[in-house]
């Protein structure tokens, strides 16, 4: 089985992206094991002289390095990812760099309808950072617009064909992690 | 001129910070630049903003009241470092006072790219809609290679880039002067008479007719028959008045009709262009205050709730099982108030059940205390049930019982004397009786109700929450305070009452003089009228308010401006203000509540472990005892404030299996965060908290044996469960917090709200913490959850009776 781990990409209560990897998690529980993990109680980064990572920074890195790979699933905040996602992704870089070439993929969901097209252009750049160096899938987006109406009350997606885009991409992703081994 | 100077860095030492330092020494003689320190302010959540929103309105304001902003960023991962991103996150949340403001970027790398990536992200960012900011064009300043470029002085060493980041600084003052003019109105001047003009539609052309006069625009004739009904007839209607009203072409379309909406707008402007003037002038004017861009949305129903947390939602439950029509209205995005964020047990005496728990030692003891307690200490009014209690006490203590004991009576005497308090003026209050009888009689009546309504409740355990003084606390299966919010939320939304998220109460509807509903205003800031028979108020007390506190306060010696609350941020006394505007009499308002048990920094009850009171073991900076644990909630607060506030709840291996708020993995991560420490011995532990390891495991030595004879010499502890004595042992800080607001509106016991002169105001009732005048001084722990399914199905019943009765 794949293993995989899950960031919903904000420390908001409410967040449709943790739905988007809920109803992931639920959805290819067939395919692979999806761990999701919160930005909540992560602490802020402060560049510390020591260049060790806090514990729980340090475990999640643990998990990262042992799973197949990575699901990143981000809102967009003024054109851009939150900084609570940021903040993680330094401790990252400048600490224990776990998602060295490590297979990623981003998916994203806004209320509006753009579904978080700059944050992830802007998150690609980002992982495509040295210090970061994510594996990221060309060409392979998901950009769920209208979240708040995208799910029914028991988490499913309501659109069909968004439903089968996440199909394929997730199904690109798992060949994309094969053929990186 | 006066600029801000944002370092978009958390390090101390960085380039980045010294290359604005440089800036506002090299150039003070063209500007005056104050540097913010951003990292005040906590990473941004949105669903967090409690003890910064004062810090943010300060922030904002400042950088509101400069002329302009240079702001310098170092790059991080060939992006902005997210303690600037959550800095701009905090100003375009709620504050948006970069809004049309002159920005310069700068940046430094410790590499030779000088944070080129970063900036223009930067650029990106500072252009999203609710940030806006005016960035200078062009000017790139990128000094790379930063760790060589300062000489001792923290100087540039380098006079080329020196030059250059003048020119670059000149050219910004120019652009702040610029800019003044986007920000200016124009004047325009028309030639008056009525245009033709055709614009373009859905279906065709749009034969417009546009009166003007010398000055203004006055009226927009549009001929509409070419065109789809349905959502085009709002554009028509609304578009024009918009242009009227705020004699403006920058306005927004409506959604679902933007061609119509342009055709609308550009049929206007070729007109202006007709009429001589210049429809680029009026296209830059603002945009219509949002208040008069669209109709008020009105909704008729029976009955209309304010606030959509548990007694609330009860309200309008019962509203609904009485076949009668509800609308919930909530400020915040989501449901749940301050009932969502408790830790789940109600209080409802219900012997039956509770018989069937053993006694822990030293109930019986706090039972003997009621039989020597003196009768004439309690209010007449409470008087014979106080009479009748005793003899409850005596059958069950002289019968040599070895359960549980409680009954309605021993839950009424513990609300009335638990909430019977003296303030700092020497005013006595205690819970009004009709109040305190109807709460205690009608408890268990509540469980069971909300077991009828979905609330799973666990029947092997009878909780004690914090201050709750006995255990008669029934607890939810699963989820908290969410499971109640949630099965209610299913049944009003199964049996078509109505909950509106996002809309915060202005004013209470009235005509004739009397209250027909309530206006509040939608996330759009669409005014929203609900017209209905009766108002339930149930909005939640003040314990977000710190203001409010501080302004009624008569209990406490001081409120700290800066004091945390367990309160959701949306609890700030906004029902308790609609009262007041129909002249609503207050009970109580000075006897406010704190948790003594919160986390230090953000408030929260349920961070760390929290275990019965039983199990209580608190020690402070010092490493001593300091209290009775098993106190109520206001001897706790007044004796933490008195020992600096912060302490700590001890709890060893054993102790932690009791916590009713945790799992392994939570714990492990707040040790991992440094939130709540763990160690293998009481000294280390005493060594990581910074406390004396002699003192330390001395106090717990005692604490021990106290446990063991079940009594407590140095504090008078009567009732006791664990010892500390299982490694690994842990320390939970903890500081009190603003936690309930007991005073409110006054009601009767049928829950309508009274005026001053004690006359029901018609149409209107309260429930909830809205409401005063039952927990008086203070209020029992588990009592809340009590008070608002109890009161709350009190309010909707009669809401619909007063429907009826008429």
């Amino acid at each position: 089985m794949i293993n995989l781990i899950g960031i919903v990409g904000t420390g908001a209560v409410e967040s449709t992206n943790r739905k988007l990897l809920q109803y992931m998690k639920r959805n290819f529980s067939t395919q692979a094991t999806i761990e999701i993990y919160e930005l909540t109680n992560l602490p802020f980064f402060d560049k510390p002289v020591s260049q060790t990572a806090p514990e729980i920074i340090a475990r999640l890195s643990q998990k990262i390095v042992e799973a197949d790979g990575v699901i990143i699933s981000t809102p967009e905040y003024d054109h851009t990812i939150p900084a609570a996602l940021a903040s993680l992704l330094e401790w990252f870089a400048y600490t224990t760099q776990p998602l060295r070439d490590k297979p990623v993929m981003i998916t994203g969901a806004s209320y509006g309808v753009l579904g978080t097209s700059r944050a992830q252009s802007h998150l690609r750049q980002i992982l495509n950072a040295p210090e970061l160096s994510g594996l990221l899938m060309p060409g392979r987006e998901y950009l769920l617009g209208g979240s708040l109406q995208a799910f029914t009350a028991a988490g499913e997606l309501t659109d069909v064909a968004k439903k089968e885009e996440l199909d394929r991409y997730f199904g690109d992703f798992m060949q994309f992690i094969a053929k990186n081994r | 001129m006066k600029l801000i100077g944002i370092s978009g860095t958390n390090v101390d030492d960085s380039a980045t910070t010294l290359l604005l330092n440089f800036i506002k020494k090299e150039f003070s003689s063209l500007a005056e630049i104050e540097i913010i320190d951003i990292r005040q302010l906590p990473l941004f959540n949105e669903s967090i903003e409690i003890g910064t929103s004062q810090l943010v309105q300060d922030i904002s304001q400042t950088i509101a009241e400069a002329d302009g902003v240079i702001i310098s960023t170092s790059e991080h991962n060939r992006s902005i470092p997210s303690a600037l991103n959550s800095f701009i996150e905090w100003m375009s949340f709620k504050e948006h006072p970069f809004n049309n403001k002159p920005v310069m970027i700068i940046g430094t790398s410790i590499r030779v790219q000088g944070s080129s990536s970063a900036q223009l992200h930067l650029r990106q960012i500072l252009d999203a809609p609710g940030v806006d900011a005016l960035v200078l064009p062009g000017n790139e300043f990128l000094l790379g290679s930063s760790a060589s470029t300062f000489d001792e002085q923290n100087n540039l060493k380098d006079t080329s880039t020196i030059k250059f980041l003048q020119s670059c600084f000149k050219n910004f003052l120019h652009f702040i002067q610029a800019a003044e003019f986007l920000n200016a109105s124009e004047e325009v001047h028309f030639e008056p008479g009525e245009y033709q003009v055709s614009a373009i539609g859905h279906n065709g052309k749009l034969p417009m007719t546009i009166t003007v006069s010398e000055k203004r625009i006055e009226k927009i004739e549009i001929d509409t028959k070419n065109e789809t009904k349905g959502i085009a007839d709002t554009v028509f209607k609304r578009i024009p008045e918009q242009i009227v009203s705020a004699q403006t072409l920058n306005i927004d379309v409506v959604s679902g009709a933007s061609v119509t909406s342009h055709g609308v707008i550009d049929g206007v402007a070729e007109a202006i262009d007709l009429a001589g003037g210049d429809a680029a002038v009026l296209k830059r004017r603002p945009k219509p205050q949002k208040a008069m861009e669209q109709d008020p949305l009105e909704l008729t129903t029976d009955v209309v709730v304010v606030g959509g947390g548990g007694a609330g939602l009860s309200a309008a439950a019962c509203v609904l099982k009485a076949k009668r029509q509800v609308v919930v209205v909530e400020k915040f995005p989501s449901i749940g108030g301050n009932t969502i964020r408790t830790g789940g047990p109600m209080n409802a005496a219900d012997p039956e059940w509770q018989g069937t728990f053993d006694a822990l030692s030293g109930e019986a003891a706090t039972l003997e205390e009621v039989l020597s307690q003196d009768e004439k200490q309690i209010d007449e009014e409470y008087r014979n049930d106080f009479k009748d209690l005793r003899k409850q006490i005596k059958d069950y203590l002289q019968n040599g019982n070895n359960k549980l004991f409680d009954s309605i009576l021993w839950h009424r005497i513990q609300t009335y004397l638990g909430g019977k308090r003296t303030d700092l003026n020497g005013n006595e209050i205690h819970g009004q009786y009709e109040l305190v009888k109807i709460l205690t009689n009608k408890a268990l009546e509540s469980v069971k109700w909300l077991e009828d309504i979905g609330v799973e409740f666990d029947p092997n355990e009878v909780s004690m929450p914090v201050g709750a003084k006995w255990r008669r606390g029934h607890k939810p299966l699963k989820n908290q305070g969410y499971a109640y919010i949630s099965a209610l939320q299913d049944f009003i939304n199964n049996q078509g009452g109505k909950i509106l998220t996002d809309v915060p109460v202005q004013e209470l509807l009235i005509e004739e003089g009397t209250i027909k509903g309530v206006i509040g205003r939608n996330a759009e800031g669409r005014c929203v009228v609900i017209h209905a028979k009766s108002v339930v108020l149930a909005s939640g007390g003040f314990g977000a308010n710190t203001k409010m506190i501080q302004k009624y306060n008569t209990y406490w010696t001081k409120i700290d401006d800066a004091i945390a609350t367990s309160n959701s941020p949306a609890i700030t006394g906004d029902g308790i203000k609609l009262g007041e505007s129909v002249n609503a009499a207050l009970v109580g308002m000075g006897f406010t509540q704190m948790m003594p048990v919160s986390d230090p920094v953000t408030g929260e009850l349920f961070t760390g472990l929290q275990v019965p009171p039983a199990n209580y073991v608190m020690v402070n900076k010092e490493g001593e005892r300091f209290v009775d644990e098993y106190e109520s909630r206001d001897v706790l607060t007044q004796a933490a404030i008195d020992n600096g506030s912060l302490f700590y709840l001890i709890a060893d291996d054993k102790i932690k299996e009791t916590a009713y708020n945790t799992s392994q993995q939570k714990i492990d991560e707040q040790v991992a965060a440094g939130t709540l420490y763990r160690a293998d011995s009481l000294a280390e532990l005493a060594q990581q908290i910074g406390i004396d390891p002699d003192t330390f495991v001395d106090t717990i030595t005692k604490y021990n044996s106290y446990a063991d004879m079940g009594n407590d010499p140095e504090f008078g502890k009567e009732v006791f469960d664990l010892k500390v004595q299982v490694a690994p042992f842990y320390a939970t800080p903890r500081k009190p917090a603003m936690h309930h607001t007991m005073g409110g509106l006054k009601i009767d016991s049928n829950t309508h709200v009274l005026n001053k002169d004690g006359v029901i105001i018609d149409n209107l009732y309260a429930a909830g913490e809205v409401a005063g005048g039952i927990h008086a001084g203070n209020r029992l722990g588990g009592n809340s959850l009590t008070d608002i399914f109890t009161f709350g199905r009190i309010a909707g019943m009669m809401a619909v009776k007063g429907i009826t009765d008429k």
